[in-house]
């Protein structure tokens, strides 16, 4: 009795495909093609994930997981708002009207810390008389290391071992830096021992020795290329370079650059009103105490730190007593011993204090606490906050308050761009995979011709025939993708090695880090992505073999004995 | 009631613009257990008549053309049924042998039982199949090559695997196409005396296409077909398989 269809073909099929894998170029050449697609994809799909990966947890550096700001004029009392934040255990998360929450029940103790911060647009005047645009953040660097890991972020410190790539240790860090007499008050110019402690702590402390007046002084922090001084090598170091300058009488000058050991910066910004008017513009020498890196180019370029009292007192957003005149008016003073009434000329000018004003608070989670939770709790202690003090801090409706990634919605949304882009594009090329299996598996049915014919005539059903190429190109997909994932894991786990080979075998360096920033090529291989690209790989082979499938089984099966 | 019968067959093949008339009203009866030689010069349509009565192709419809087996015409039934005559009814054997290349010779033998069982019926009849096909080749004089691939084997050791796999199914009728065409006499003799032996020992009903006298000569009746018609029908003196032909 003939059997259901399903029940009987697979075992010829089976025989088949496993003899016809095994002893044909064919599908060698199909595995192979099929191979380098589904590396090519995954290869190219981690890297840019990495690459996204690794830019995203640089953009959280220096911002927090949440901003609650107010920019220009700055708000008061924000050491208040800074305490309720601290001060909160999540007793009163409630989702606004209309929107959905994102947490079941409320979330406790979301805030780990706050810290105030001010940031504004200066002009930098460097050593040599250029002049850069940055952005000023104003901080207390304990709190704001708190919230953002300031101090990790610091480049002059010392360094025990070289950077992955310095191979040549010209990392100057690796060596003493003996100038202690500059770091450090009262040192003698001989003092052999390392200075780069010194360094690393006024970095954190944002203050430096100035040798010069003898003092200690609040000092400013610079991204480490903001100044041009720093010559970033193919292995990632910084090697800060001397600047010849061309003076007034045409002699040149060869200055030392090198910022955190003697540079100073003159900081040149421009205070606003309540109305956000300019008032007089403000300049004033610093020190460079260290410089930074975040690895986001934007924010190391043309981002400046330095304490949060001297960005307000430049601003005039430090707290002031200040004069505020009225119109002049009569009152009717009573004699409280006679109870004789009089007039009395009386002035309304009034002395009033100003607290000082921040232009943002910044605010870090709990690890794992989803930003946008963050955010929806912050604008209610905001709300809070700023029902206390009515008419004096900006509403809660005002306020601009934004998680990390909505502050870096811009280069985030650029990258998350390139990389949908780039996919799409390597997708369409895998779609030659499957031109190419179709192809080969075109070629194949042509050179089975005879094949079919027997297995026609010895009683292979349609159905059987184009299932069994089906399931030919399925293996082969499955074949193919497998050692795509192989060959595509071994060339992720060692995408650095391989690359630092080609750049001694061939003198070829496509990641240079002079270029693209990282010193390491980064790399985020998940799973989702590779049973995405594994499963893709497999049905574009087995649409590969639909075609020459259909044409098999529609062979005429004399046609195909006659074939020769 | 004759175990296979046709009935008035045309068949046009078309080449370009022109129409080819193959076979111009055929009609043929076998009996059960009868050895019957269709005998023809190249082009006289005895290969096509062949495929018609293998169910692999059909006569050229509106001639009240059909082929019947045990009774039933291949026109009536369906895809599958079709499909299952040719595996378990009917054994085919070519001129070229038609061999999967990469199978070795004994899976070449086992395919033929492969195609019409199911998963099921094939794990739990394998070690009997496998026997069988072993027997077979044993039968055939293969004993000793059961794992060589075709290209190994001269051309008359090929022919003798393509017999072997044609009786795999134990089929009701063997049909064989020039079996001997591609020979050298010695080896076709020998391939003709082991069709012989098979007759002898089950009475296997055979139609052997040839175009060669000799080898209809075996035959218990021989079919002569010229421009697609039957010239004459003889019945043949009962050979011995170790007869004189070859």
């Amino acid at each position: 009795m003939h059997q259901g269809y399903l029940n009987s073909a697979p075992v010829y099929q089976a025989l088949l495909t496993r003899r016809y894998l095994t002893s044909k170029i064919m599908p060698l050449l199909s595995s192979l093609a099929v191979m380098l697609c589904t590396t090519m994809v995954l290869v190219t799909w981690s890297v840019m994930g990495g690459f996204l990966k690794v830019l995203l947890d640089s953009g959280r550096k220096l911002v927090g997981d949440v901003k609650i700001e107010w920019p220009n004029t700055g708000f008061a009392y924000y050491d208040e708002l800074i305490r309720d934040l601290e001060a909160d255990s999540g007793l009163t998360v409630t989702p606004r009207a209309g929107q959905r929450s994102t947490a079941a029940s409320p979330p406790k103790g979301l805030i780990i810390a706050a810290a105030p911060i001010i940031e504004s647009f200066g002009v930098l005047g460097l050593p040599d008389g250029r002049t850069v645009n940055v952005m000023l953040k104003g901080v207390e660097p304990v709190s704001f290391d708190r919230v953002t890991n300031y101090y990790g972020t610091l480049w002059w410190k010392p360094l025990k071992e070289p950077l992955p790539k310095d191979d040549d240790k010209e990392d100057p860090r690796l060596q003493n830096l003996t100038r202690v007499d500059m770091l450090i008050p009262g040192a003698v110019p001989d003092d052999k021992s390392d200075a780069w402690p010194a360094m690393l702590e006024n970095g954190k402390n944002l203050q430096r020795y100035h040798t010069g007046s003898g003092q200690v002084k609040p000092a400013v922090v610079l991204g480490t290329e903001v100044t041009g001084y720093n010559r970033r090598s193919a292995s990632g170091v910084y090697v800060p370079m001397r600047s010849r300058s061309r003076d007034s009488d045409g002699n040149i000058n060869l200055l030392s650059t090198f910022m955190p050991l003697d540079g100073e910066v003159t900081l040149h910004v421009l205070p606003l009103d309540k109305k956000g008017r300019g008032i007089e513009m403000q300049s004033r020498i610093f020190p460079v105490a260290n410089e930074f890196k975040t690895d986001v180019f934007l924010f190391d370029k043309g981002v400046a730190i330095l304490p949060l009292g001297e960005l307000q007192k430049m601003l005039k957003m430090d707290a002031a007593k200040r004069l505020q005149t009225g119109k002049p008016g009569v009152r009717i003073v009573k004699d409280p011993k006679t109870g004789e009434e009089k007039i009395e000329m009386a002035s309304q000018d009034q002395l009033t204090e100003d607290p000082a004003r921040v232009t943002g608070v910044l605010v870090r989670g709990k690890d794992g606490v989803d930003a946008r939770v963050l955010r929806d709790r912050c604008e209610e202690i905001y709300a809070e906050f700023a029902a206390r003090h009515p008419g004096e801090v900006p509403l809660a409706a005002s306020m601009n308050i934004q998680t990390w990634q909505q502050q870096n919605a811009g280069f985030i949304g650029a990258v998350e761009k390139e990389i949908a882009l780039v996919l799409f594009l390597f997708s369409m090329i895998s779609l030659v995979a499957v031109v190419l299996v179709l192809s080969i598996f075109w070629s194949m049915v042509s050179e089975k011709t005879k094949d079919i014919g027997i297995l026609r005539a010895i009683g292979a059903s349609k159905m059987g025939i184009a299932w069994l190429w089906l399931r030919y190109g399925l293996a082969i997909g499955i074949v193919g993708s497998i050692m795509g994932f192989g060959l595509s894991s071994l060339i992720i786990m060692n995408i650095n090695p391989i690359h630092e080979w080609m750049g001694r075998a061939m003198g070829i360096q496509i990641w240079d880090p002079s270029i693209y920033y990282f010193t390491q090529i980064p790399s985020d291989l998940r799973w989702d992505k590779v049973l995405l690209v594994l499963g893709g790989g497999i049905i574009f082979s087995v649409l590969g073999a639909l075609i020459p499938a259909i044409r098999a089984s529609r062979m005429d099966p004399v046609r195909a004995l006659r074939f020769e | 009631m004759p175990i296979l019968a046709a009935h008035n067959l045309f068949k046009t093949y078309q080449l370009g613009k022109t129409h080819v008339p193959v076979l111009r009203g055929v009609s043929l009866s076998i009996e059960e257990g009868e050895r019957v030689a269709i005998l023809g010069r190249s082009g006289s349509g005895k290969s096509t008549l062949l495929h018609l009565l293998a169910g692999l192709d059909t006569p050229d419809a509106g001639h009240d053309s059909h082929i019947a087996f045990d009774g039933r015409t291949l026109a009536s039934r369906s895809g599958r049924e079709l499909d299952d005559y040719r595996t378990r009814s009917v054994g085919l054997v070519f001129q070229f042998y038609h061999l999967f290349p990469e199978l070795p010779v004994l899976e070449n033998v086992l395919i033929a039982s492969m195609i019409g069982k199911s998963r099921i019926a094939w794990t739990t009849s394998r070690q009997a199949l496998r026997s069988r096909a072993t027997a077979l080749l044993e039968q055939v004089g293969l004993g000793h090559r059961l794992h060589h691939r075709p290209v190994e084997l001269s051309g008359g050791e090929r022919q003798r695997v393509a017999i072997a796999r044609a009786l795999m199914n134990e089929p009701r009728i063997l049909l064989a196409d020039e079996p001997t065409g591609n020979l050298d006499r010695q080896t076709g003799s020998s391939i003709l005396d082991l069709l012989d032996g098979v007759q002898a020992q089950t009475k296997q009903t055979m139609v052997i296409v040839t175009h060669d006298p000799a080898t209809a000569a075996r035959a218990d009746r021989t079919v002569r077909l010229a421009d697609g018609i039957v010239v004459e029908s003889l019945d043949s003196t009962p050979t011995s398989p170790t007869g004189s032909h070859g």
